[in-house]
């Protein structure tokens, strides 16, 4: 058994791996030029030209993929010289890579107006000086260079005497005013370290947004498992000892016909049901910040309401298909003729085996499950990992839209592993081979 | 052999081969759901088909006199955001879904059955690796993989029809695959393969017709899964470019007047929701049907 | 104790059994009437689809949602059974009547674990605490004698082999010490080995018990060695009920006659006698014909037959039979039909040409599995290891053997399906040790196979016509419009004629489809055709028919033959040459009769004493094997088979690899034990002379 665990968990990190190669490719190298999209339709070709080197999009696919995935100051230190370190220095500053020095000194540049290139030092007790930089290195070529950390989280080479400044246009939250290096490495931690990028949205690092999106999108689909899984399970088992009788057949009609209505048609006819003809119960759009959802329980109530019609639905008919397959078993057959009384014989030789096929097909369905989610989301205006990934997906975000991808099919991925851990535990065929 | 006994005899093939197709087809009549899923799904193809004479006006055609109007003898559904006939609008989004809806499944039936019967039939490394990638497209939430592609190639008609191959594929190949290997180890495989049949012939003539009927049946719950798709996508606003008639991108737009003119969300809702029901209902009837009868 | 004796524990009056379907009620069982007394076994025989199950599940009235007893009367211990609560009969079943039916790992839950299994019947039934019902259920696996019971009651289902999960369900049968025992086909899915021990148990615990079984069973030797009363089924009537000796020496009915002329007897070859088989098939449940069910199909039907169903009637003291002429078939001699050839032509004569056509020497065949711990090596199953056998011209070579011997991996590699690990394989002079793809047309074309499963040699998509025109197209480039003509000319002879020509394999019975199988095989004249057991899935009375014309088509086109198959009396009729296979050996080879007669290898010494034969006259040395066969991933040193060998010498069968010992005339044995030893040993079977028929 742990060979087939390990093997399936093995699975996974391929699974991962092939799929995190499947969204960068889709997202980075498809068609579009981001640094264009970013800047607009009226920036000039030169300013183009400056974002792509400052975002990294000059190098080659794979060195990308790798520093999106891995990072690359444990690349990029020999550079400077220095070792490299994310940071944060003020309580309220946002993490900014620095320099360090043997001392703990964290260090930065900045190439000043009319000045030149500017040392900026943090001291370990948090003392912050500036200084006008002067340990120019000479190249082979015998101009002087230095390679250094700016304010933005590249490496930079500069050039003494082009010090030009070059001032980028500012859109959606992105001001470009610092340009004046020769060459341009961006830095990243990568997501496996945790750090998914800035958003091109926002302009703010993906990762705490992420987080709190995704807690609440937990709430929303925890709450629903919750309510589905009994609910669908009770039906399913219900309507399979039923087999073909009025029960079953109500049980299945309904289930048929509520998982066929898409999301967004459910949302809306609960929405005008409810909040529009009865006015019982708020309807969409009206989360104004992250939290709202625990502020007022309330607004929860037909987003689960949604999610629950449509998923209720699947469970139910794959608990019922397993169930009559199960009462049909040769094994059924001999619990009756052994004289075991009806409840016996479902609670203890039907009940465990038939949830033993759909626990895998339930775990599967997380995936349709976090879909649901996007619209159901999008439908009521929730504050959740799923509205985040449209509104990154209608802007283009491809930090946080590789970011969001990795997390839910890690999500996914993760519960089928559970599933099937699950399932060899309840499965004595594979637990002792 | 006299010719006209050839031609009677051939006429007597004829009449039995289609004594089987009726055979076939007649299993529907014996589901009351499926009779009803299926009379939804014709209602909807008639609809499509005489769209032009059914409109009442151009589903583009934009009166600024009414805007969000309730329903009226000239706009029996009312009229959206634009002023534009909610009704026509409506019969012609018919036409966008059941036209894109089938010719995805198309694709992706095409596409899927071919990796499904090679990864089956050859097995080994070949399967393993067709396989794990199919498994790392599958471990992608669906809707995920829509809003990936659709972002990355932008939204068209041609890209929902990309998008949707792509994403329906690797389920269909998992259908077949498991198929083959069944159908693979029975005994007349055998029998062609001592016979030295080539294995595109196998692949061909002797597997994939006995997988036929679970195919059609997958086949046919997909295209209500398409139109699903078809419609969210439409929702969220990664369907196709207005101002093409589309029942998801028709709620997309009008929910924002949802507290002014309910009916403008309610009426393509309703019409998406019975047309993905009938096609259920008419395919999960048929499964239930044939599966009796094995 | 006397009167005890005499009432019977079930009495079954007309019984009738109906099933809804959506053709309105289908009567699948109608006027069966028999009676089962304490330590008899009442064997129950027929074909398939003539209701024998039916009418067990009818006697604790548990036919599914659609099926109901619609007449008659079940009398058990006195009481009659329809018509009761669900919670009577419940209490009924498995406390007073037990059942125990076919294919044992279905019949066990694989989630739980067998103590949980068998102690719940107790608990249930006798209210009995867990700890006491595991004692009790201990002492009972010891019984059917299931070594290490107290870690059996541990396991769960996948963990016991097949003869050991029968035990289990044979001893949860007798938990509560039942009066009446079911048992529908036990020892089918079993090996004949692991078969014959489990009969056995059978007989020993019902002498123990004083049980009343019915027996079940579509075979019938087996039917002819445990019953001590036979009742024979036919199209859902009882047509015949009498002693067991009676049954097959002196039967009254037309349809019992039929299926004993259609079994090969042992003594039985192809050279000397010929199997009739029952003309037609089976007719279905709703297509009755209206009068005796059997008349379509008997040979002494009369007008009268056409009119009036026959009643059950005493034709003897004890021998009942639903015939109206019972008397006068039963002593009528018996003459085959005008349809029937009245010899065939020597077979023989073909091996004129004493050259071997086919030659394979020390086959090997590894398979490769995954290992199950955790880092551990790829292991090899070694299916055929080191088979060397031959094959003469237009004779017919037997390979024997239970199953996981190797006999079928031998084949599949002989027609290139499996690639051979090593040795030589020539034939018709051509090396053929490669895989089909790298084989020429001719020799493809020379190399066919029958298979086994007649519902999956055939593809279901396709008609008749068009599944046997493709190998002629392909193998003698017959011109397209001559195909028709040519497969209908093959049709003719498989004796099923044109009208076959497009219909669709559902169509067909399963007799049907073996000889399209065959058809198929054939179309391209191939020198060599190897059968993988063609006949095991088929009904007795079509088995002779399938069997008969693989006789013809080797008499007409000299055709040479590999007859795998399990049942010995078969392959002793069938073929000219056996060779028997035990773990991926040959252990004995030779010319038929000298297989059958001493000196026997010890392996072939014990098959023939388990196989049960279709005569309960025919006396047989019981020799059993213990434990079962070991697995082929790591196959025991030196001879394979002195892990069960009643008769192994010592050490040196554990060390040395046995030699072949020739006992003349083509006929060698691979033993440690010397010939003169194994030519002492007394013949396992004797048939007693025949005074009759």
């Amino acid at each position: 058994m742990a060979k087939y665990i390990l093997r399936r968990i093995g699975f996974m990190l391929l699974t991962m791996l092939l799929v995190s190669i499947a969204i960068f490719l889709i997202s980075e190298v498809a068609p579009g030029d981001v640094a264009r999209h970013i800047l607009g339709q009226f920036a000039t070709p030169e300013q183009v030209e400056l974002l792509r080197d400052q975002m990294g999009l000059d190098q080659s696919v794979v060195v990308r993929y790798l520093d999106w995935l891995v990072g690359n100051d444990w690349r990029l230190w020999r550079l400077v010289g220095k070792p490299l370190r994310y940071t944060r220095v003020g309580q309220y500053d946002s993490p900014s890579w620095y320099a360090v020095e043997a001392d703990g000194t964290l260090k930065q540049w900045r190439m000043k107006k009319g000045t030149g290139l500017v040392e900026i030092r943090i001291s370990p007790d948090g003392k912050r000086e500036e200084f006008l930089f002067e340990d120019w290195q000479i190249a082979e070529d015998g101009s002087e260079i230095f390679w250094g950390v700016d304010t933005a989280d590249h490496v930079v080479l500069w050039r003494k005497g082009e010090e030009a400044q070059k001032v980028g246009p500012a859109s959606a939250g992105r001001t470009m005013t610092e340009a004046s290096g020769v060459e341009y490495y961006p830095l990243r931690k990568g997501l496996l370290r945790g750090d998914p990028g800035i958003s091109l949205r926002t302009n703010k690092p993906v990762g705490p947004t992420l987080v709190r999106r995704l807690r609440n999108s937990f709430v929303l689909a925890g709450i629903a498992f919750v309510i589905i899984m009994p609910i669908a399970l009770l039906l399913g088992i219900l309507a399979g000892l039923k087999e073909g009788r009025a029960v079953d057949r109500t049980i299945s009609l309904f289930s048929l016909i509520t998982t066929s209505v898409p999301e967004f048609a459910s949302g809306v006819f609960l929405i005008l049901l409810f909040a529009f003809w009865l006015k019982v119960l708020p309807g969409a759009a009206v989360f104004v910040s992250d939290v709202a959802p625990f502020m007022q329980p309330k607004l929860l109530i037909l987003p689960v309401l949604t999610l629950t019609l449509v998923e209720v639905g699947y469970v139910t008919r794959m608990t019922r298909a397993s169930m009559i397959e199960v009462m049909n078993a040769p094994y059924i057959r001999t619990a009756f003729l052994k004289g075991l009384p009806y409840w016996r014989i479902v609670f203890k030789h039907a009940v465990r085996n038939a949830l033993m096929a759909p626990i895998t097909v339930i775990m599967l369905h997380v995936n349709w499950l976090i879909g649901g989610i996007v619209v159901v989301e999008s439908v009521f205006g929730y504050p959740g990992l799923g509205m985040y990934m449209l509104d990154s997906a209608l802007f283009k975000d491809i930090n946080a839209i590789e970011a969001g991808a990795m997390v839910m099919v890690a999500l996914a991925v993760g519960t089928q592993l559970v599933a099937d851990i699950i399932y060899t535990f309840l499965n004595p065929r594979i637990r002792y081979t | 052999m006299t010719v006209a006994a050839d031609l009677g005899k051939s006429l007597d093939t004829g009449k039995r081969r289609w004594r089987r197709v009726w055979e076939s087809v007649s299993v529907i009549f014996r589901s009351r759901v499926a009779v009803v899923g299926l009379s939804i799904v014709i209602f909807w193809v008639l609809v499509a088909i005489f769209a032009p004479v059914l409109a009442p006006h151009s589903p583009f055609a934009q009166d600024s006199a009414a805007i969000n109007k309730p329903p009226s003898p000239t706009h029996p559904l009312g009229t959206d955001h634009l002023g534009r006939d909610i009704l026509s609008r409506l019969i012609y989004g018919s036409r966008t879904i059941l036209l894109l809806a089938p010719i995805s499944v198309l694709c992706s039936v095409a596409l899927g059955t071919l990796l499904g019967l090679i990864g089956g039939y050859y097995g080994g490394l070949v399967d393993e690796v067709v396989m794990r990638i199919l498994d790392a497209i599958m471990a992608f939430p669906t809707i995920l993989l829509y809003l990936i592609i659709i972002s990355a190639i932008g939204p068209s008609a041609f890209n929902v029809v990309l998008a949707i191959t792509f994403v329906g594929a690797p389920g269909i190949a998992r259908l077949v695959r498991s198929l083959t290997l069944d159908i693979r180890v029975r005994d007349f495989v055998a029998a062609a393969k001592l016979r030295g049949d080539s294995d595109w012939r196998i692949m061909f003539v002797e597997i994939l017709p006995n997988a036929r009927g679970p195919l059609i049946i997958d086949a046919m719950l997909r295209v209500g899964y398409a139109i699903f798709a078809i419609g969210t996508l439409g929702f969220l606003g990664l369907g196709l470019p207005p101002p093409t008639p589309d029942w998801g991108g028709m709620i997309n737009e009008a929910r924002k007047y949802i507290w002014t003119n309910p009916l403008g969300v309610l009426w393509p809702a309703i019409a998406i929701s019975s047309l993905v029901v009938g096609l259920n209902l008419f395919a999960d009837g048929l499964r239930e049907e044939t599966t009796r009868y094995q | 104790m006397q009167q005890a004796r005499s009432a019977p524990i079930l009495k079954v009056q007309d019984l009738a059994i109906a099933y809804e379907t959506r053709k309105g009620d289908i009567t699948a069982v109608r006027n069966v009437s028999f009676e089962i007394r304490r330590g008899e076994t009442l064997g129950i025989v027929g074909e398939s689809g003539c209701g024998k199950s039916t009418v067990a599940f009818g006697i604790v009235n548990f036919l599914g949602r659609n099926g109901r007893i619609t007449g008659g009367r079940i009398l058990f211990q006195g009481q009659d059974l329809v018509g009761r609560s669900e919670e009577e009969l419940r209490r009924l079943r498995g406390d007073r009547i037990a059942m125990v039916y076919q294919d044992p790992m279905q019949a066990l839950n694989p989630s739980l674990r067998i103590g949980e299994q068998l102690s719940e019947v107790l608990v249930v039934h006798r209210g009995m605490k867990r700890k006491e019902a595991e004692e009790r259920c201990m002492q009972m696996l010891q019984r059917v004698y299931m070594p290490d019971p107290a870690s059996v009651m541990r396991r769960y289902p996948h963990q016991l082999s097949g003869g050991q999960q029968q035990r289990v369900v044979i001893a949860m049968a007798l938990l509560n010490d039942p009066a009446l025992l079911i048992m529908d086909e036990p020892t089918t899915a079993l090996d004949v080995t692991v078969e014959a021990a489990v009969l056995d148990l059978v007989e020993e615990l019902q002498k123990d018990f004083d049980t009343a079984i019915m027996y079940i069973s579509h075979n019938l030797g087996v039917i002819a060695r445990v019953s001590d009363t036979v009742g024979v089924m036919y199209a859902g009537e009882l047509v015949e009920r009498a002693p067991v000796v009676d049954v097959f020496l002196r039967p009254h009915h037309p349809y019992t006659q039929g299926l004993m002329r259609c079994v090969p007897r042992l003594g039985m070859d192809k050279a000397s006698s010929y199997l009739y088989p029952i003309k037609g098939r089976v007719p279905p449940p709703d297509h009755l014909p209206p009068g005796c069910v059997f008349e379509p199909r008997c040979p002494y039907a009369r007008p009268a037959c056409c009119e009036t169903r026959p009643e059950l009637r005493q034709v003897a003291d004890g021998h009942w039979a639903r015939c109206l002429f019972a008397e006068e078939v039963a002593q009528s001699v018996w003459a085959p039909s005008d349809e029937v050839p009245a010899r065939l032509p020597a077979i023989h004569a073909a091996a004129a040409d004493d050259k071997p056509l086919l030659v394979v020497r020390d086959a090997r065949t590894y398979y490769e599995v995954p290992s199950r711990q955790l880092m551990g090596r790829k292991q090899l199953v070694k299916a055929v290891d080191g088979v060397s056998v031959e094959v003469r011209r237009g004779q017919t070579l037997g390979i024997v053997g239970e199953s996981g011997c190797g006999k079928t991996t031998l084949v599949k590699t002989i027609v290139g399906m499996e690639k051979p690990t090593g040795g030589e394989f020539e034939f018709m002079g051509v090396d053929i040790a490669v895989p089909v793809s790298k084989r020429s047309l001719e020799v493809i074309r020379n190399l066919q196979m029958v298979f086994q499963n007649p519902d999956s040699t055939l593809n279901p998509s396709f008609s008749v016509g068009q599944q046997i025109a493709w190998p002629l197209r392909r193998f003698r480039k017959v011109p397209h419009n001559q195909v028709r003509g040519e497969v209908i000319r093959l049709l003719e002879m498989m004796k099923l004629g044109e009208r076959y020509y497009d219909r669709l394999p559902r169509q067909l019975s399963g007799g049907e489809k073996q000889r399209v199988g065959i058809a198929r095989a054939i179309a391209g004249l191939p020198a060599m055709v190897l059968c993988d057991e063609p006949v095991s899935a088929l009904d007795v009375s079509v088995q002779a028919a399938v069997l008969n014309l693989l006789l013809e088509i080797q008499a007409e086109l000299g055709t040479t033959m590999v007859f795998i198959a399990h049942d010995l009396s078969v392959v002793r009729f069938f073929c000219d040459y056996i060779a028997v296979m035990y773990l991926g050996h040959v252990v004995e080879s030779g010319p038929v009769e000298a297989i059958y007669a001493p000196p026997y290898h010890p392996y072939t010494e014990a098959l023939l004493s388990a196989v049960p034969f279709p005569d309960p006259t025919v006396e047989q040395k019981s020799i059993r094997l213990s434990g079962s066969v070991p697995s082929a991933l790591n196959p025991p040193s030196g001879c394979r088979f002195h892990t069960r060998c009643p008769r192994k010498l010592g050490e040196i069968c554990e060390r040395e690899t046995p030699p072949w010992q020739d006992a003349g005339n083509g006929h060698r044995i691979f033993c440690h034990i010397p010939l003169e030893e194994l030519r002492k040993v007394e013949a396992v079977v004797t048939v007693p002379k025949k005074t009759d028929n």
